[in-house]
């Protein structure tokens, strides 16, 4: 996947989504639901193993209040996203995962998470 | 009682009002420095024209070396140059640069890094430890704490490099250093030429793509140790080398020969190189001189400016230099 993923080019935080610009001219659109729901930190991250703690995470996004997120970058690799509504702002979130969220891909590739696997 | 209805009183008689306790007060600090840390991190990334990693897969290399002869010829082009030693538990850039036993100057919570040989900025941990002899004995979340110390809190001025001299191997410390400073140029792998260390420099190429950190290039170490003679002119010297390999030269008209040795192998770097697709930024010769300067503090570039060794480091500047004018960071547009 990341053989063919096209360079991130610009990133737009508009009121409840993401719009993404790839080098390939590609455009996407990401809710803020779906990229805390993908949060890959070690607290998120294991809820999306099973479907019913899956579900329970996307109802506890959901319920938070739309706000834009400060975006930083880390190092040349990844993005952080900080939400001042208190929501969990400790991901890492690589550009592949960006790119699988923009291509309605499972970000974690179909993998659970397992501690200290990385 | 005739006390008035209304009760007076001062802040001082009766229950204090509820004020943050000692340790809320100690948490907000800290978040607050945090905070300050961040902020120093995203900004450096301005202030810092280009930051290069010095890394190697094995230890021994001579990483500490390279790190420190790339920011002296640096230096000595006239650029304003930096160089932070990452590696917590064994720093010895301050020795080679004749830092030995120097104490870092703090000002309104900002460290001032010493100055060596040419004006080059030192930040290391070295500096820290009240005796040569004591071990730093820290887990991954204290060192990881050090090093954004060492990142944010560290007033370098302005900068044309920063290089980043790093331990041995693809752990914490350049994970840390590639997630807090924005902008890294590159990463220079150093490597000798025996298989191990290209084994080991693989792995440190695999980490860097892993980071998104473009490689600018790998330097091979310990290349090869000349020898020099002195003989009856025209005479043919033979001489006995590593594996077996006898080396013949003929001394020229003045009487003078000279043979090159391959202590270890010969053109592993370059092979390396070649089998990852990336550039081969040179080979620096084998050089006792090294090892004296690094131990009496006086760097080789500076003690014999134009000698072999400070050659064959201008020419893997001269390499990098070109690689950096090439490399692009992410170029990310965030609004």
């Amino acid at each position: 996947m990341s053989e063919a993923m096209p360079t991130l080019t610009r990133l737009e935080r508009r009121q409840v989504d993401l719009h993404l610009t790839y080098d390939d001219g590609s455009e996407f659109t990401v809710s803020y639901d779906d990229v805390r729901h993908a949060c890959p930190c070690a607290k998120c991250a294991p809820s999306r193993n099973d479907d019913e703690s899956s579900k329970l995470l996307r109802r506890q996004v959901e319920a938070l209040p739309p706000v834009k997120p400060t975006v930083r970058t880390v190092g040349n690799y990844a993005l952080t996203f900080e939400w001042e509504d208190g929501g969990c702002s400790s991901g890492i979130y690589r550009f592949e995962r960006l790119w699988a969220l923009a291509n309605r891909q499972d970000p974690d590739g179909g993998k659970p998470y397992v501690h200290g696997a990385w | 009682m005739a006390g008035p209805p209304v009760s007076t009183h001062t802040p001082s008689d009766g229950p204090a009002p509820e004020g943050p306790s000692a340790d809320q007060q100690r948490q907000m600090e800290q978040a607050y420095a945090q905070m300050k840390r961040k902020m120093a991190m995203q900004s450096l990334g301005k202030r810092i024209k280009h930051k290069i990693m010095v890394l190697s897969g094995k230890g021994g290399v001579g990483k500490s070396t390279v790190s420190t002869g790339l920011a002296l010829a640096l230096a000595q082009q006239g650029h304003r140059v930096g160089i932070l030693d990452i590696d917590i538990t064994g720093p010895n850039v301050p020795k080679m640069m004749g830092l030995d036993g120097r104490r870092l100057h703090v000002e309104e919570g900002r460290i001032h890094p010493a100055q060596g040989h040419l004006g080059v900025k030192v930040i290391s941990m070295a500096f820290l430890l009240d005796d040569d002899d004591t071990p730093v004995v820290w887990r991954g979340p204290i060192k990881l704490g050090a090093i954004q110390q060492f990142i944010g809190d560290v007033e370098w001025g302005d900068l044309d490099y920063l290089v980043i001299d790093f331990p041995p191997g693809t752990s914490d410390e350049p994970l840390t250093v590639a997630q807090s400073l924005p902008d890294i140029d590159g990463m220079v792998i150093v490597t000798t030429p025996q298989d191990v260390a290209l084994l080991d420099s693989r792995k440190s190429i695999g980490f860097a793509e892993s980071l998104k950190v473009p490689v600018l290039g790998v330097v091979e170490n310990m290349s090869g140790y000349t020898l020099h003679g002195r003989a009856p002119a025209g005479t043919e010297v033979q001489i006995a080398g590593p594996g077996g390999r006898t080396h013949t030269a003929t001394a020229d008209d003045d009487g003078s020969f000279h043979v090159t040795l391959d202590l270890f192998k010969q053109g592993g770097g370059a092979a390396t190189a070649e089998e990852f697709g990336i550039p081969f930024l040179g080979a620096l010769p084998f050089d006792p001189g090294f090892v004296r300067g690094g131990d009496d503090g006086v760097h080789r570039i500076v003690s014999d400016p134009e000698g072999a060794s400070s050659v064959a480091f201008g020419k893997v500047v001269a390499a990098v230099q070109a690689q950096i004018g090439q490399a692009s960071s992410t170029g990310l547009e965030i609004v």
